[in-house]
């Protein structure tokens, strides 16, 4: 079961991150030129004049953009969130629930298999995929940056690690809401307009005092970057909320599925 | 007395409003194929996805060997073959790559044991080609796959819902022959289907469903027997016949009419010795006339 469902994720496993590679590829090769000749002076000059909550949504006031790794501080990581993201709680939403979408789950629900065991050997191959496509994106930005500049290692390894903490949670949240329903097609939107939804949340919870309470209802606030940031460390609270989440949810999930109808 | 395999006591599934089987109770027997029998949307699939768990029973069980039949006992899933009415597999997959998919469910189980030599003999006997892909494959074949994939585990209890649609008429014998000899071996078939000459070729016990429920259960032999009859009477006083008798009358044509008659021959004979018959024809029914007897009248009690 294990092996066969790495197979068969394999290839949207190697597509998700193969683009995300290429896309922090070009970037870095395209962003001497672009900071040269103090243009990256310019672009932090242009930014002090935007609202101060703006910059610090997006961790501008932390990082400038002079730099490749002041680039991926802010703005990289932002990308890097939201398609982490949307990869995880995708997955979660499919990958259970594409065995009734297909049909298969006739023949599935006959083999000498639990329906738990189906479930957790489906979350164990995903947690795979998706510590994977963190720790391949991770080690690709250190050695990038490795080569054409000297970023705080420490630093950036715990940054790297930051997507892991809201993917598990969309994974695991996607998993659950496709517990209530029979069709892919119906995940889709959601799952990518829920990881949208947390996402601008978050960013606005960051804009004042008065919205602040809002970083409650986004996952993205698990990951913490200014955190990282700010300190060089990891906030255990952000880590131990995320694995209580994810393990909530998968217990939910598996409660959900046990009594399913599976037609 | 012969031992009980599956039991199904008072099985009632409603979808929503919508009745689906109702206080349904049956049993199947060691060693027999039992024909379960109905039009499309009388509840055979209901009662079958209800024994394999795949969906919520509102009330009653299925007991397998006297115990019930939860939706994780993999001892007992491991002992059941199942064959869906519509076969969906990995397309990914080629028809070697399912099969040992599925063989690698069945590594430890002791009454899998010579599963890989099943294979191969029933790839041999339904003539597949295990180097295609399933994506390619026709109905037909798609269903020789589900067969394969029912049968390779040597289970004791085979469900079968439509087996042998898509199938071509040689691969509907060969299919015969192979629950045949399941039976001989001990193996339970239950088998579902609304081609009704089927179950005269296959089954020892059939069960009638109608909208839900179980009209009719008993020996293929005892439900097509002689308490059913069709008659065609022509006489010039074919009415006060037909209201004397008290029959329902299917067709008429000016003075001969042909009815389903329910009384002993010489019981008929003499009511009939009243009146100038002309002409009489009695036929036996088949059990296709029986099942739509059973049904037409089970309709119009409905009706009524």
């Amino acid at each position: 079961m294990v092996k066969r469902e790495l197979k068969v994720n394999l290839r949207g496993f190697l597509i998700w991150t193969g683009t995300m590679l290429v896309t922090l590829l070009l970037i870095y090769l395209v962003y001497p030129s672009i900071v040269s000749d103090g243009k990256g002076n310019k672009v932090n000059e242009m930014l002090e004049a935007f609202p101060p909550d703006l910059l610090k949504a997006f961790n501008m006031d932390l990082a400038g953009l002079d730099t490749a790794y002041g680039w991926l501080k802010s703005e990289g990581f932002t990308f890097l969130y939201l398609i982490i993201g949307i990869y995880s709680c995708l997955l979660g939403s499919n990958i259970v629930l594409k065995e009734e979408s297909e049909k298969t789950i006739e023949y599935l629900a006959a083999l000498p298999i639990t329906r738990r065991k189906v479930v957790l050997d489906k979350v164990l191959v995903s947690v795979i995929y998706i510590v994977s496509m963190v720790a391949i994106l991770g080690i690709f930005n250190v050695a990038a940056l490795n080569i054409s500049e000297q970023p705080d290692n420490k630093q950036l390894l715990l940054l790297s690690l930051t997507p892991l903490f809201p993917g598990i949670v969309l994974f695991a949240l996607g998993l659950f809401i496709s517990t209530f329903t029979h069709k892919t097609k119906k995940m889709l939107g959601i799952s990518i307009g829920l990881v949208f939804a947390m996402y601008i949340l978050g960013v606005i919870s960051e804009m004042g005092e008065q919205v602040k309470a809002l970083r409650y209802l986004s996952v993205f606030t698990l990951a913490d970057s200014r955190g990282v940031i700010t300190n060089t460390e990891l906030k255990p609270a952000c880590v131990i909320v995320s694995l209580i989440l994810f393990a909530g949810l998968i217990i939910l999930s598996l409660v959900r599925y046990q009594k399913k109808e599976l037609v | 007395m012969s031992e009980t395999i599956l039991e199904i006591k008072n099985l009632t599934k409603y979808y929503g409003k919508v009745k689906g089987v109702e206080n349904l109770s049956l049993s199947l027997n060691r060693g027999e194929i039992f024909g379960f029998i109905g039009p499309n949307g009388a509840g055979k699939s209901t009662t079958i996805r209800s024994i394999m768990n795949l969906i919520n029973k509102d009330a009653g069980s299925v007991l397998f060997h006297g115990k019930e039949l939860t939706r994780d006992d993999v001892e007992a899933k491991s002992r059941i073959g199942y064959l869906p009415s519509e076969v969906f597999l990995y397309d990914d997959l080629t028809v070697k790559g399912i099969f040992d998919h599925h063989e690698s469910f069945y590594r430890n189980v002791p009454s899998a044991a010579g599963i890989h030599e099943k294979r191969q003999e029933l790839v041999s006997r339904l003539k597949l080609d295990e180097t295609r892909p399933i994506e390619d494959l026709s109905l037909g074949n798609l269903k020789k796959v589900g067969i394969v994939l029912a049968l390779m585990h040597n289970p004791e209890l085979i469900i079968m819902d439509e087996p042998t649609s898509g199938l071509d008429p040689i691969m509907q014998n060969v299919f015969y022959e192979l629950l045949r000899e399941e039976k001989e071996k001990g193996n339970t078939v239950f088998y579902s289907t609304h081609i009704l000459s089927e179950v005269s070729k296959v089954c020892d016990r059939v069960g009638i469903i109608r909208n839900g429920e179980l009209i009719r259960a008993g020996q293929v032999d005892e439900i097509s027997d002689k308490q059913l009859t069709f008659v065609t009477v022509s006489s010039d006083e074919v009415d006060a016949l037909v209201e004397e008798l008290g029959v329902k009358v299917l067709s008429r044509e000016e003075d001969t009419v042909r009815f389903a008659n329910h009384f002993p021959d010489d019981e008929l004979i003499k009511k009939l010795s009243n009146y100038r018959i002309r002409k009489i024809l009695i036929e036996e029914a088949t059990l296709e006339e029986m099942f739509m007897h059973y049904y037409e009248e089970g309709q119009a009690d409905g009706k009524a």
